[in-house]
């Protein structure tokens, strides 16, 4: 079990786990099932963001329609449609040693598909988290839990990760936006 | 006029406002107005209302521990089970027509007399006898549910359930759920199709 973070939290991931190169990155989530409703689809996704927060260009925006960036460095394993099961719902592998210089944070999202059309939102969804292991041991390192923090959001930004002092760090941000994925392709600096 | 939720829209209570301790849980809906020219085939088909038998809508309560299970059978309050064990939970009784502007049920909830033990309150509304009657809530209109602070009598929230809930026989307005030492309320909106309060009870035994 690794260690819990709490929202806003910022640890240590290379520094105090010498030798770390390969991390998943697991996400899951459960939605409200009643009968009859519409079902949830959530997806994850990955920015590549340079210095200034922002993407380069749309190689560094991977998701379910463009599986790997970051020149092979970060790969999303796939589209769940369903968030059905326990564990991670989607998984994002990630060679922290092959990261293109110019990447200064990658930052994990959860949208949820067609919000919007189907009266869906965050606060339909809970137990949300965030984890990252050791890919090469299956060790979890660490574990954010998001919480009951969310309402009428449609995109979270669960967390990123950063390099500071050529080590990478992990940031627990937990911020929910309206908008969808839409929101964030933009605020990322993508159309 | 309190806030006005959304469907998903999820708020703090007793955040910020310590004050609060007892609310009064307003419950309402309409009959969907019958065509009164329903016609030659109208008349003889019963003029599309469900056999024309009034929709009686029943509120009910479900008192969850922490993993979201009924604490016991008794922990269902409803017209024929009214108070809670600790008292904190109050129906005021069955309204058996919706007829009217306001409230038609009402469920008074003392939410610092709550036991600890109970950490989620489900609001539920039922079609009584759904099924003998071939009813569904695309019968019902205008249904909403609201909070108001039985201190200062000032409504908190209001949500008004504008989606069609046509062929479902129960629908969840909304919850009371404790975050930390505070209590939140979250606007649910879900039809399902139990016919009856027993039925979804099981669901969370």
């Amino acid at each position: 079990m690794g260690i819990n973070l709490s929202k806003g939290q910022k640890v240590d991931l290379t520094k105090t786990n010498p030798g770390l190169v390969n991390v998943t990155v697991g996400l899951g989530w459960d939605t409200n099932k009643y009968d009859g409703g519409k079902d949830f689809d959530l997806d994850s996704s990955v920015f590549l963001l340079g210095s200034n927060s922002k993407c380069s260009s749309e190689a560094d925006f991977v998701f379910y329609n463009n599986t790997t960036g970051g020149n092979g460095s970060v790969v999303h394993t796939g589209d769940n449609r369903t968030g059905d099961g326990d564990g991670d719902d989607e998984a994002v592998n990630v060679n922290l040693s092959t990261v293109p210089s110019s990447i200064e944070k990658i930052a994990f999202c959860i949208t949820i598909h067609d919000a919007e059309d189907r009266g869906q939102n965050f606060g339909q969804v809970s137990n949300s988290y965030v984890r990252i292991l050791n890919a090469d041991t299956q060790e979890e390192l660490i574990r954010y839990d998001l919480g009951e923090d969310f309402s009428i959001e449609t995109a979270v930004v669960v967390g990123e990760l950063y390099r500071h002092n050529n080590e990478w760090k992990f940031n627990a941000i937990g911020s929910g936006y309206q908008g969808g994925l839409g929101a964030l392709v933009s605020d990322f600096g993508l159309n | 006029m309190g806030i006005n939720l959304v469907k998903g829209q999820k708020i703090d209570l007793t955040k910020g406002r310590s004050s609060l301790s007892s609310v009064m849980v307003g419950l309402g809906w309409d009959p969907v107005e019958k065509k009164k020219s329903g016609g030659f085939l109208g008349g003889l088909l019963g003029g599309g209302s469900g056999g024309g038998a009034a929709v009686d809508c029943d509120a009910s309560v479900l008192l969850l521990d922490e993993k979201g299970k009924l604490v016991s059978k008794q922990h269902v309050i409803y017209f024929g089970n009214k108070t809670s064990q600790d008292g904190s939970v109050v129906h005021s009784g069955d309204n058996l027509t919706g007829d009217g502007d306001g409230d038609d049920e009402v469920i008074n909830v003392n939410l610092s007399a709550i036991s600890p033990s109970v950490h989620r309150l489900v609001f539920v509304v039922n079609i009584y006898q759904a099924k003998q009657r071939k009813q569904d809530f695309g019968l019902i209109q205008n249904a909403f549910i609201r909070l108001v602070d039985n201190g200062t009598k000032e409504e908190l929230v209001h949500y008004n359930l504008s989606e069609s809930y046509a062929g479902k026989t129960s629908l969840i307005p909304g919850e009371l759920y404790r975050n930390g030492s505070d209590w939140k309320f979250s606007a649910v909106g879900e039809g399902t199709l139990d016919l009856d309060i027993g039925s979804i009870a099981n669901k969370y035994l």
